[in-house]
């Protein structure tokens, strides 16, 4: 029996492809080729090439491997005791993080109430404040004569891990809080119809299903609390440090570049590995994410009194107001109410000495024109991240037909990922130890002030690309398809269908570079010309001066620097809500 | 939907309505990847023509390759061997967005940044079609659809009946000289479907459009085509209008896709008796719903075909189950010499009056709703 019914015809002979469709094909190759080379080539440059470097000086500091260099630096109680403070403060502050992130997860994306959109972005100011202000924040709640000053905290690893929670609270609260959302709430409703009274349905049933989300969040928290810089150094004193901050002082203070080499290696390492970990982590929790069914939950509205009254709403309620109230709110406040204390008493002194270059020996420019600096430093850094960052995202994103070219975005995709969890402290340093001769060329691009922007840039980078990636990588393929069917040409397809999609994440990530290009501290450390410093340098720089004068002057630029972050992540939150898509992606 | 409303979507001359071959598949294969890295064949050598101005429907159990071959002709997944030909010209090489062949998704795939009318315009712009050109016809299609006034709504506000309206009026806007359904009801429910079945094959018709459509459903199947291609792993096993290849399954697996239960081979007694009684050649009787009436006096049952029962050779059997359904009674019997068949009689009143469950029945044949297979 024939499989079909129809008589066939002769085979059309000498039929070949079309040759007019041969150089688009090629042609695209060449684009995509252009496409790629673009931040490949960036990030061999200008990270590669660093973190090369900087190995090569820590293994084979004269051309031969000599690992004297690393047995004398481990053979330091000091190297030991650093390491070991390193994993305890990340510990310690991740699993208060993950602690105190729960109840406020639950609050903001399982509850109904008002001010709730409100509170979602309050929460979200602390990830994005510069380092260097939050320092500056802590040491006047926790000075002997701040509001907390009785707890006796100042300099101390409580206060280290106190910033630390600080900053990473959103990063728990928004991982968790966006899984918990989405989360099926029929099976808590099954246990509590089988009998489980409400604490047990929560143990059994939805901590169990969360884990993937909180477990990401924690790895991601220990990241960021392993790779702490600013505030370890603003707050930590001379007796707290972490392995960052090692660095700096070994390079700065001590000249010892060999001994700042093999840390920074110690230090990729546990990037590293926390990269590795959270990247698992990751896959878990979006793979749990992608077996969801469409039901998802409605927010329950909070009731503090009466018959619809949960004891585990008070709860959430209560450690979440006292979180707001000490750990974030307090802090921003006291350095809001301190800048306006003169030596006379109040007024807006501070904010008049911000025209000034500070006390003797202080500074060497004014506030505002480091404040200038720091903008036009953060315009050019924030252009070279979202174009080299939304590069990485574009090829990254696509699926294409071939084998081979699915294989050459899986290697990309692996190679683009290295830099994600890259430690400012190390770009900074990689940049002096690499770029005074790069490559063997008689350029010095040290002394330029171009430096700056692209370790901020490379710093960045990991954030544009994880904000815009999930959007592109969320488009259906069949959305393309779709598109292609109906006669648009793959540049059209693109211009019709990801940009309208994605361009939404593309300016939040402009918002996201921006403010961390503002408050980078950690790269810009390393590099600052004394005659251009940008603001968080000249913080740092202020506090580390003597006189009430010049602490005054450093909470007033504190509170600009912080307002100038605000104010652009204000912009930027405004393109997260509304709209028909949702733009954002993760942390 | 109205009839001159469709006549004018019409006009405006379909690529293929004037060309003399159509849409041509010769040996083709269509390898897909697992996830484990073996290479299977989802498309195993097969051959297919969908003529000029007609509706193929393309008929197969989930995973038999259906929507593959639909993925190949649109240019969206690499041939491994073989050729697909429209018109005799070779379709190799070709990038999709030239081939001129449509393709509508399951679930609609509409662009959520764009509007209804937004949507529906996108094909006319890739062909750079005049504003008011473009205005023109995609008012049209909106009321060929019945979507008239539709057009500045949010694709997200729309049910998903109304998603796969839009997605059909897309699909027909650039005037497609091949349109291919990939199971464009599927995710509806089953009332929707019935209904927009009937409203896809008249838009199919007001437009002369030649299309190949997928589905798993043979109502839906044959509802819409002009013919019917049967398909199981990867390869052809029938292609028939939809009478003859009710009537005439070629193989036991198209009848019993079809939904035919019992197979009596032609040689037993029972087999001979039955044959005699249909009247035609073959190996292998099928019998399903509808086949065999009880011995209680004349009945016009509802079924596939519908026939009074001729008196016959007495086939007796035990009833099995006996159930109420969407206004019938279905008994399943285990008749003797023939396997398990279901019985369909019109429901007679409020309640279910029906012989219970071990009851032996006396039964008539209806030749004409059984089929001969490879006959």
């Amino acid at each position: 029996m024939p499989p079909t019914t129809t008589p066939r015809p002769a085979r059309p002979r000498g039929v070949t492809p079309r040759l007019a469709y041969r150089p688009g094909v090629a042609g695209r190759g060449v684009v995509w080729a252009l496409v790629t080379a673009v931040p490949l080539v960036f990030l061999t440059v200008f990270f590669a090439y660093p973190v090369a470097s900087i190995v090569l000086r820590g293994f084979a500091p004269d051309g031969a491997v000599d690992l004297t260099a690393f047995g004398e630096v481990f053979a330091r109680p000091r190297t030991w005791r650093i390491i070991g403070l390193t994993f305890a403060q990340a510990t310690v502050a991740t699993a208060i993080a993950v602690v105190l992130g729960l109840p406020g997860a639950y609050l903001l994306y399982r509850c109904d109430f008002p001010g709730r959109t409100a509170l979602r972005a309050f929460v979200i100011v602390p990830f994005v404040l510069p380092t260097v202000v939050v320092g500056v924040a802590f040491r006047s709640v926790l000075a002997p004569h701040g509001p907390l000053g009785f707890l006796g905290w100042d300099g101390t690893f409580a206060a280290v891990v106190a910033a630390l929670v600080f900053f990473n609270y959103a990063v728990v609260v928004r991982t968790v809080g966006g899984f918990w959302a989405a989360l099926d709430p029929r099976a808590e409703q099954a246990a509590r119809a089988l009998g489980a009274p409400p604490w047990r349905a929560f143990t059994s049933v939805t901590l169990p299903a969360l884990t993937p989300a909180i477990a990401s969040a924690a790895a991601i928290v220990f990241l960021f609390c392993a790779t702490a810089f600013g505030v370890v150094l603003v707050l930590g004193g001379p007796r707290y440090g972490t392995v960052e901050t090692e660095i700096w002082v070994q390079t700065t203070q001590f000249l010892d570049l060999p001994a700042a080499a093999v840390l920074s290696v110690v230090q990729l390492a546990v990037v590293a590995v926390a990269l590795v970990v959270a990247g698992r982590a990751r896959d878990r929790r979006e793979r749990a994410l992608q077996l969801r069914s469409a039901e998802t939950a409605h927010p329950h509205r909070l009731a503090l009194r009466g018959p619809d009254r949960r004891t585990g709403d008070v709860v959430a309620v209560a450690v979440t107001t006292a979180v707001g109230v000490l750990l974030l709110a307090l802090p921003l406040g006291t350095v809001l109410v301190r800048s306006f204390r003169t030596r006379d008493g109040w007024g807006l002194g501070n904010y008049v000495a911000l025209g000034t270059t500070g006390g003797p020996n202080a500074l060497s420019v004014t506030v505002w024109e480091a404040a200038l600096t720091s903008l036009r430093v953060a315009v050019d850094a924030t252009l070279v991240a979202v174009v080299v960052g939304g590069l990485v995202a574009l090829v990254v994103s696509r699926r294409p037909r071939g084998r081979a070219g699915r294989r050459a975005v899986r290697t990309l995709d692996a190679v683009f990922m290295l830099p994600l969890g890259v430690s400012a402290v190390t770009v900074g340093f990689g940049f002096l130890v690499a770029l005074q001769r790069p490559f063997g060329l008689d350029l010095n691009l040290r002394d330029s002030l171009v430096l700056i922007p692209i370790a901020q840039a490379v710093v960045a980078i990991p954030l544009v690309v994880r904000t815009v990636l999930p959007v592109l990588r969320a488009i259906d393929t069949r959305l393309h398809e779709a598109a292609a069917v109906l006669g648009a040409a793959p540049g059209q397809v693109l211009r019709l269908v990801d940009w309208p999609l994605a361009a939404r994440s593309l300016g939040l990530a402009v918002g996201l570079a921006f403010a961390v290009s503002l408050g980078e501290f950690g790269a810009t450390a390393f590099l600052a010309r004394p005659d251009q410093p940008t603001l968080p340098v000249v913080i740092f720089r202020l506090i580390g001066r003597p006189g009430a004068d010049n602490l005054g002057m450093a909470l007033a630029a504190s509170v600009v620097l912080a307002l100038l972050t605000a104010t652009v992540m204000l912009l930027t939150e405004r393109l997260r809500a509304g709209g028909r898509t949702t733009a954002a992606g993760e942390f | 939907m109205k009839d001159d409303d469709a006549a004018q979507a019409g006009t405006g001359g379909q690529a293929g309505a004037g060309s003399r071959r159509g849409l041509e598949v010769r040996d083709v294969v269509v390898l897909y990847r697992d996830d484990d890295g073996t290479t299977k064949a989802a498309v195993d050598g097969l051959d297919l023509d969908v003529a000029p101005g007609e509706v193929l429907a393309l008929l197969g159990p989930s995973g038999s390759g259906k929507s593959s071959l639909l993925r190949a002709v649109a240019g969206l997944e690499p041939v491994a061997a073989g050729s697909i030909t429209w018109d005799g010209t070779d379709l190799a090489g070709v990038p999709v967005h030239q081939r001129g062949i449509g393709l509508m998704f399951q679930d609609g795939q509409l662009f959520p940044h764009r509007d209804v009318a937004a949507n529906v315009a996108f094909g006319l712009q890739m062909q750079r079609v005049p504003r008011a050109e473009l205005a023109r016809r995609v008012a049209e299609l909106l009321r060929l659809v019945g979507l008239a006034g539709f057009g500045d709504r949010d694709v997200a506000s729309l049910s998903g009946g109304e998603r796969q309206r839009v997605a059909l009026a897309r699909s027909l806007a650039p005037r497609p000289r091949l349109l291919l359904l990939d199971e464009p009801l599927s995710a509806l429910d089953r009332a929707l479907r019935e209904r927009l079945a009937d409203d896809v094959r008249a838009a199919l018709r007001a437009t002369g459009t030649t299309a190949l459509f997928v589905t798993h459903d043979h109502d839906e199947a044959f509802a819409v085509a002009d013919r019917i291609a049967v398909m199981d792993l990867g390869r052809l096993l029938q292609v028939d209008p939809p009478a003859r290849l009710w009537h005439r399954p070629t193989s036991q697996r198209v009848a019993e896709f079809l939904g035919y239960e019992a197979f009596v081979p032609a040689a037993s007694p029972t087999g001979r008796a039955l044959l005699d009684l249909v009247g035609k050649q073959g190996e292998l009787l099928a019998l399903g719903p509808g086949s065999l009436t009880r011995d209680q006096g004349p009945t016009t049952a509802p079924g596939p075909a519908r026939s009074t029962a001729v008196p016959s050779p007495a086939l007796t059997g035990t009833v099995v189950t006996a159930g109420f359904r969407r206004g019938v009674v279905e008994l399943v019997v285990d008749v003797d010499g023939v396997g398990r068949v279901t019985l369909v009689e019109p429901s007679a009143g409020t309640h279910l009056d029906a012989p219970a469950p071990g009851t032996v029945v006396t039964l008539h044949a209806r030749p004409e709703a059984i089929a001969v297979v490879g006959g």
